[in-house]
């Protein structure tokens, strides 16, 4: 008796575990739409393949912010970052070769990771109140450098590359999400430096006495995170043909729920890659659903604090146990 | 006043170890021994210096005086990383472990296997295959109770996740463990498994330094106690030699060694 | 910054020697601060002539034919408010009378890239008509590309599109009398601080055509037409929230204000707010648009002392017709602009329901009483 309880429990225990509630969350969710949506093209494979473009840039920072969520960060200037890398690189990339602005875009994402992570640690004070500063003063700086002005694109390899271009039925946007998912994955499940980051996020404590070096790993983590959100703004410049100050403003809480649902700890020690992937998908998804479905964009905002919200009570409640 | 052993087998040796942390002198002098194989219980109150002395030997506070000797070489040990590679591992009380980690991670934590293709390994690839097999081997030795390598930590019970913090500096080769209060945190059956594994490694040849409250705990798996007294070895006797009451008068300041 | 505004003033001025040849990016370069011509009529992001909105209509027989077809529409607006809503209204009602139906709403909050995506998404719709105010001028372009390559009648409200022409990937641009209404302002001022003193102007200091057009028709017209008034303090803000520190400076320096001229309503909030902190109830506020707070205020005769109030709802219904002759392949205007009402306390109550279309607020109409 107590035996076939027991092994039912820990069945229904691995069913609903949070690692798997965003794959069924999505099932569940393209599966509604389908039935309400039917006499529409939601399930269709342009659309869903609308909802990937659409959805990439919020799936190259969920990565990122997987990184940083893992060390028990969290960035909330992956947003502005994405504004600030986007007209830096739209700003030089009709002067200079595309790949150096790309390169420049990227490095000023990746600066702006390095200095929330070398403040975080310097000051001793949580992340969350330096990026929330950075976020600031980066979305001013985006602000300053154009004169809250757009920067036109003509630069017709790069807008290919970063977003506007296709591969027969594939956008290009796909590649970029595989990429970003395969790269994330395997830096984070495969190789020494993840297993440190989540280490070191689980329990900073035991990680600097087993010799890691807590606050290289942290820093790091900062980094790719806005490194992750510098690409993301390339892509947006790229499919939108030009840059403005006003790009990723409204993509944080987006992000954050995006991850959060894919199966992070917003705490720290547990990231899931594949997870914040499907979490982004999740938002994109029922995003256009909504759209089709006649809902307005505040219906939607609403939605996404929801799905924040279920995503934090469930890892809440792993996380007691 | 305190006993020199100079015998060829002794794994660790401090000698005349002392210790400021601003005006305030923790250690003043301290020296003992510890055999291969034995396990020594380090005592005193709170504020003795216990936790200073420890922290001198695994390197996190270097010593400002004295010597610390391990297989007759006198080292010098300046950072955790150096005692580790004296072969001196230390177990934490408050259970030095990753929560979301399974058995094989925590145990390979920072000593990673790394796969052998040179390409792969450059970029950090873990050999997952090898590490697993290791750490079911490294399992067996210590014939822990932990149900598989593969179970999360957090599914574990105190006494387990203690076992694996044990069996992880072990499986490191380590010659001395130092633990610091390892069953603080248990319950009494959790307690009674740490303290067996404490007599498995120690009859396998590892020495141990025990820094433990517990009299009852001391007197099971010890075989020599020395207890500190404001920053001083006040008593270094074995076990055998000393009643339990004998060695609280000690701590407390009550009863003299004799 | 003066650098930037120099730029500006040679690219415009290039730009209209060239008779906007080009004029790919005229509303970017359309910045706060310039004088302009107010003999001339506004003129289109494409250098068309203003038309107005009244010339737009459709003959029985093309209503007939549309009717028939059961086209659909969607309405891709930039950002949400009292203000889109009544421009959806008017659009809305004039799509039921021709049987077209309304199948997606979207907002992108002002964020190009989800404006990006909301054009994409409503596509799976497959609309026949779109209606927008484009977020971004010079992205917009790659925006709403997919919809132009689908063959779908793109009608725009105020912003152009760089690289877009009317009556080819959209069919013609709907707005306010940007003019007329800094004109109807100027005018209001005069009477509101009886034709003489100093003001102070409060301007939105963004490139932003319909909102500099206005502040800068404004501001020519108080040089040019009322002598006798001098804008003495000039000062201009990016954000809603700003307007309260500006105000009060702005009577703490000048003392003898009589009027203040600020570029919107919310905006004129703050204004109101510093002017009543600092009892200057004196001063008076003129601003642009219909809102509920200052509406009160003004009928509580406090310091807003009039408004100039545009008709979104007639411009959503311009919008749809215009959606219509692309569908019927009839040549549009290309620049069609609506009127505007100066709304003081007398005409508020009929103002506010010919410009919003819908009844004036309970909390208004029993002020009025």
């Amino acid at each position: 008796m107590t035996l076939l309880s027991e092994t039912r429990s820990t069945v229904f225990h691995k069913i609903l575990n949070r690692e798997y509630f965003v794959y069924y969350a999505l099932i569940l969710v393209i599966a509604f739409f389908a039935v309400v949506l039917a006499d529409t093209a939601f399930l269709s494979t342009p659309n869903f393949m609308n909802i990937i473009r659409q959805t990439t840039p919020i799936t190259v920072m969920a990565v990122g912010m997987t990184f940083a969520l893992a060390v028990g960060h969290i960035d909330l200037s992956v947003g502005s970052v994405v504004a600030l890398s986007a007209l830096v690189c739209s700003l030089l990339v009709d002067v200079v070769p595309w790949p150096v602005a790309v390169f420049a875009g990227l490095c000023a994402g990746m600066l702006v990771g390095l200095i929330n992570g070398v403040l975080t640690e310097w000051l001793k004070v949580s992340s969350l109140l330096i990026t929330l500063g950075s976020m600031g003063v980066i979305s001013g700086i985006a602000r300053v450098i154009t004169n809250l002005e757009s920067i036109p694109v003509t630069n017709d390899t790069f807008t290919f590359v970063f977003g506007s271009g296709s591969l027969g039925p594939i956008s290009v946007m796909f590649i970029w999400t595989l990429l970003a998912l395969v790269l994330g994955w395997v830096f984070l499940s495969k190789t020494r430096f993840g297993s440190h980051l989540l280490a070191v996020g689980g329990n900073p404590t035991a990680s600097r006495a087993l010799g890691i070096n807590v606050i290289k790993v942290k820093i790091t983590a900062m980094v790719i995170a806005g490194g992750a959100a510098a690409i993301a703004g390339m892509l947006y410049a790229g499919r939108l043909h030009g840059a403005r100050y006003s790009l990723g403003e409204a993509d944080l809480l987006t992000v954050i729920a995006a991850v959060a649902i894919g199966g992070t700890s917003l705490f720290g020690g547990r990231a899931s890659v594949a997870g914040a992937v499907v979490g982004s998908w999740l938002m994109g998804v029922i995003n256009n659903g909504l759209i089709l479905w006649g809902f307005s964009t505040n219906e939607q905002i609403i939605a996404r604090g929801l799905i924040l919200i279920v995503a934090v009570a469930i890892g809440v409640k792993e996380d007691r146990k | 006043m305190t006993a020199e052993y100079h015998v060829p087998d002794t794994a660790l040796e401090v000698r005349e170890i002392h210790k400021s942390f601003g005006g305030v002198q923790a250690l003043k002098g301290v020296s003992f021994s510890i055999l291969k194989g034995e396990v020594v219980g380090l005592l005193g109150d709170n504020g003795a210096g216990k936790s200073t002395l420890v922290r001198c030997i695994s390197g996190v506070h270097p010593q400002d005086d004295g010597e610390i000797v391990i297989n007759g070489q006198v080292v010098d040990i300046k950072s955790p990383q150096d005692a580790r590679d004296q072969g001196i591992e230390t177990v934490f009380q408050d259970l030095a472990v990753i929560p979301n980690f399974d058995v094989s991670k925590n145990l390979f934590l920072n000593r990673e296997i790394l796969s052998s293709n040179p390409i792969l390994k450059f970029f950090g690839w873990l050999n997952h295959k090898e590490m697993n097999r290791q750490s079911e081997i490294a399992l067996k030795r210590l014939n822990s109770r932990i149900p598989s390598f593969s179970e999360e930590i957090k599914n574990l019970s105190g006494g387990q996740r203690q076992a694996v913090s044990i069996a992880r500096a072990v499986n490191w080769g380590a010659d001395i463990v130092i633990m610091d209060e390892p069953t603080a945190a248990l319950g009494v059956e959790q307690a009674a498994q740490v303290n067996n594994l404490i007599k498995l490694i120690s009859s396998q040849g590892i020495s141990v330094l025990l820094i433990s409250h517990n009299i009852q705990h001391v007197m099971e798996v010890c075989h020599r106690a020395v207890v500190l007294r404001h920053g001083r070895a006040a008593a270094n006797v074995l076990i055998e030699d000393i009643t339990p009451d004998d060695l609280v008068g000690i701590i407390t300041g009550a009863k003299r060694a004799a | 910054m003066l650098g930037i505004n120099k730029f500006k003033k040679i690219m415009v001025s290039t730009a209209i020697t060239a008779g906007f040849s080009g004029a790919i990016f005229s509303s970017v370069l359309a910045g706060p601060l310039e004088t302009i011509d107010l003999s001339k009529s506004p003129v289109g992001p494409n250098g068309n002539a203003a038309q107005s909105a009244d010339e737009i209509s459709l003959t029985s027989d093309e209503v007939a034919a549309v009717k028939e077809k059961k086209y659909k529409a969607a309405l891709v607006w930039h950002a949400s408010g009292d203000w889109v809503n009544a421009v959806t209204e008017g659009a809305k009602t004039k799509f039921e009378e021709l049987d077209i139906e309304v199948v997606a709403t979207t907002d992108a909050q002002f964020d190009s890239a989800r404006q990006a995506s909301d054009v994409e998404n409503v596509l799976a719709l497959n609309p026949d008509i779109i209606l927008t105010l484009v977020v971004d001028p010079v992205s917009g372009g790659a925006a709403f590309k997919p919809a132009v390559d689908k063959g779908t009648e793109l009608v725009l409200l105020s912003n152009p599109i760089a690289g877009y022409k009317p009556n080819s990937e959209y069919t013609g641009i709907v707005t306010d009398d940007m003019y007329g209404m800094g004109v109807a302002a100027a005018e209001m001022m005069s009477d509101g601080i009886g034709g003489e003193g100093e003001i102070g102007f409060i301007y939105h200091d963004a490139s932003y055509f319909i909102t500099n057009n206005r502040d800068n028709a404004f501001r020519t017209a108080i040089q040019e037409k009322h002598g006798d008034i001098k804008i003495v303090s000039e000062k201009g803000f990016t954000e809603e929230g700003q307007t309260f520190e500006l105000a009060s400076a702005m009577v703490l320096q000048n003392p003898g204000l009589k009027g203040i001229y600020v570029a919107w309503d919310v905006a004129a909030e703050g204004v109101i707010e510093a002017l009543r902190a600092q009892g200057r109830g004196d001063v008076k506020v003129i601003t642009h648009d219909l809102g509920q707070n200052n509406a009160l205020d003004m009928i509580k005769q406090g310091n807003m002392y009039g408004t100039v109030a545009d008709r979104p709802y007639e411009i959503g219904q311009a919008m749809a017709m215009l959606g219509v002759y692309g569908l019927l392949d009839k040549e549009s205007p290309a620049f069609s602009v609506v009127g505007y009402d100066k709304v003081t306390k007398e005409n508020l109550a009929t103002t506010w329901e010919k410009s919003l279309r819908r009844p004036i607020p309970k909390k208004l109409s029993e002020a009025l009483k």
